[in-house]
């Protein structure tokens, strides 16, 4: 149904400044901050939902990689799995997980599980089976147990590359939990989907904008750790290639 | 190594915290009315339309537990209901899913919902070419009831037959004879099942009248197809009385609860418009309706929206 009046965005007209103009409007009306549809209430929301789809995926991608990168065995198997996470699309297994989870949180939550734990795995498995191997050695030939080799050898050499890991992942997950909007979830992706289906411009570009502030922070915030980490005396500081991040394949400073 | 262990678990902390607190505070079901009891599911954009959760409001003053925005009268508002995340969903009257899932089509007892009856929107100049369109199609749209349309709906969507087919054995069982038609007609339809059913139903009735049909499916929205109707690409299209009308008139608020005068509306509308012409409006309509699952009706002792309104038990 046509609405008089405005939605440049869908009826293709481009008018790029009206729209631009009333996004500022918009984020100028004191309404838009308060309530449940607020923005505070609905940044909130989607931090609350990331968050937990990251800590999830890592308590469970984590452990795994460290095991199959020290192990160095079972590798294929892991690239093999992160690869089918990779491949599915989040938007379809939220959508399959409704008749089982129902709407909202319960079915956006597994779906970005499913989609955290491939850069943390992969990242995990590569950068412990990548540490150089005399220093694995040398460890060994002090008499350190397998554990020890793993904590304390292992994981401080391959800390920058699991936090780029996380950093990809979390990024990841920041920008897809706008889906949770779809199946009545909260979050910033309730301004999309309702701006659509409004024909409210103003609300589209406010969210999509909001969702790329979120997802910006979260970046520097994984690169922030990462600086703190490697300042540390007795980590190794390792000039290694991340994982793709959607930011452009940057390389770990 | 520490500090990120500080940093996730305290994160993680935060989240739960934070989430337990919004989870309780939620959860107040006022005492009143029933609906006070009940989360209604419907389109993101329910809130704000008259024929939607505003005109409950202000109809039957209806206010729900909770508006939980899924889609429009498609599978998450059906799942929803299914497993009771919300208790009364907003569907299509015509969706076949209200009865193979038994829910119940609550009565719009205070006609909010316009009269979106089908009818056939037809340009003149094929009308006055082969006047057999007007004859077929008006034969066709008297035996369409809401019954018929909701069942051949099913066979598409539930079933899995084709639009073609479904309407060819629809149609061998109506046994029409109308003849006399010559020369080649376009009909169009937009991009749902509904309107692939009736699109062919349509193109088999006039070539079996002798015409040479040219089926344009699949079009799109309103926007696409007005203008094509106007500049002749297609011919014939099935549209909805109330809506086609407030679309043509830019929202003047003139369709009504009325299908025979919101058609008559329409066509004084159409006239200007390259020389368009609504026909008979058939009875089935395909407009917002409320529905309940059964189990809801039978607690609540649900038949009608108004009943929603009154006090819980």
């Amino acid at each position: 149904m046509a609405r008089p009046g405005g939605h440049p965005l869908v009826a293709g007209t481009g008018d790029v400044m009206a729209v631009l103009t009333s996004t500022i409007a918009w984020f100028l009306d004191p309404a838009h901050w308060t309530g449940v549809d607020g923005v505070p209430s609905r940044t909130g929301e989607h931090v609350i939902l990331s968050v937990l789809a990251v800590v999830i995926a890592s308590a469970i991608a984590l452990p795994a990689g460290l095991v199959v990168g020290h192990a160095d065995r079972g590798e294929r198997i892991a690239t093999a799995v992160a690869g089918i996470g990779r491949a599915v699309p989040s938007y379809a297994l939220l959508i399959l997980f409704v008749p089982f989870f129902g709407l909202g949180f319960s079915s956006a939550l597994p779906a970005l599980v499913l989609l955290a734990i491939p850069p943390i795995l992969v990242n995990t498995v590569t950068g412990i089976r990548d540490v150089d191997a005399d220093t694995v050695e040398a460890g060994r030939g002090m008499g350190m147990t397998g554990r020890e080799v793993l904590m304390d050898v292992e994981v401080p050499a391959a800390l920058p590359v699991i936090i780029v890991g996380l950093r990809t992942s979390a990024v990841q997950v920041v920008a897809t939990t706008t889906l949770a909007a779809l199946v009545a979830g909260g979050g910033l992706g309730r301004y999309i989907v309702d701006g659509f289906a409004r024909q409210q411009d103003d609300r589209i570009v406010a969210g999509a904008f909001l969702v790329a502030v979120l997802a910006i922070v979260t970046e520097r915030f994984f690169t922030w750790i990462q600086r703190q980490l490697e300042g540390r005396p007795g980590t190794l500081r390792l000039d290694v290639p991340i994982a793709p991040s959607p930011f452009g394949g940057r390389v770990a400073d | 190594m520490r500090h990120i262990r500080t940093a996730v678990l305290g994160a993680a902390i935060l989240a739960l915290i934070v989430s337990a607190c919004s989870l309780g505070g939620g959860s107040q079901a006022s005492r009143g009315t029933i609906a006070s009891q009940l989360s209604l599911a419907g389109p993101p954009e329910c809130p704000e339309r008259p024929f939607c959760l505003k005109g409950l409001t202000a109809t039957y003053g209806i206010t729900f537990k909770e508006f939980k925005p899924t889609d429009a009268g498609g599978p998450i508002t059906i799942e929803a209901l299914k497993r009771g995340d919300a208790q009364v969903g907003l569907l299509f009257t015509s969706d076949p899913a209200i009865a193979v899932n038994g829910f119940v089509l609550l009565r719009d007892d205070k006609q909010l919902q316009l009269a979106d009856n089908l009818v056939p929107v037809v340009r003149q100049a094929a009308i006055d070419a082969n006047p057999v369109i007007t004859d077929a199609l008006n034969g066709v749209m008297a035996k369409i009831d809401q019954a018929t349309l909701t069942d051949l709906n099913k066979q598409v969507t539930v079933d899995g037959s084709a639009a073609a087919d479904v309407a060819k054995a629809w149609l061998d069982a109506q046994g029409f004879t109308f003849s006399g038609g010559s020369g080649t007609v376009k009909v169009g339809s937009t991009n749902f099942y509904e309107q692939e059913i009736l699109g062919e139903i349509y193109a088999q009735v006039l070539e079996q009248a002798g015409l040479t049909v040219e089926r344009k499916f699949q079009l799109g929205s309103r926007e696409i197809v007005f203008p094509a109707l106007e500049s002749g690409d297609i011919d014939i299209l099935a549209e909805y009385a109330a809506t086609a009308l407030e679309f043509v008139n830019k929202g003047a608020g003139e369709a009504s609860t009325d299908p025979v005068a919101t058609v008559a509306k329409l066509n004084e509308r159409l006239v200007g418009m390259g020389g368009l012409v609504a026909l008979d409006p058939a009875a089935a309509t395909d407009q917002n309706g409320f529905v309940v699952t059964r189990e809801t009706a039978d607690k609540f002792g649900l038949v009608s929206i108004s009943d929603l309104a009154k006090p819980a038990p």
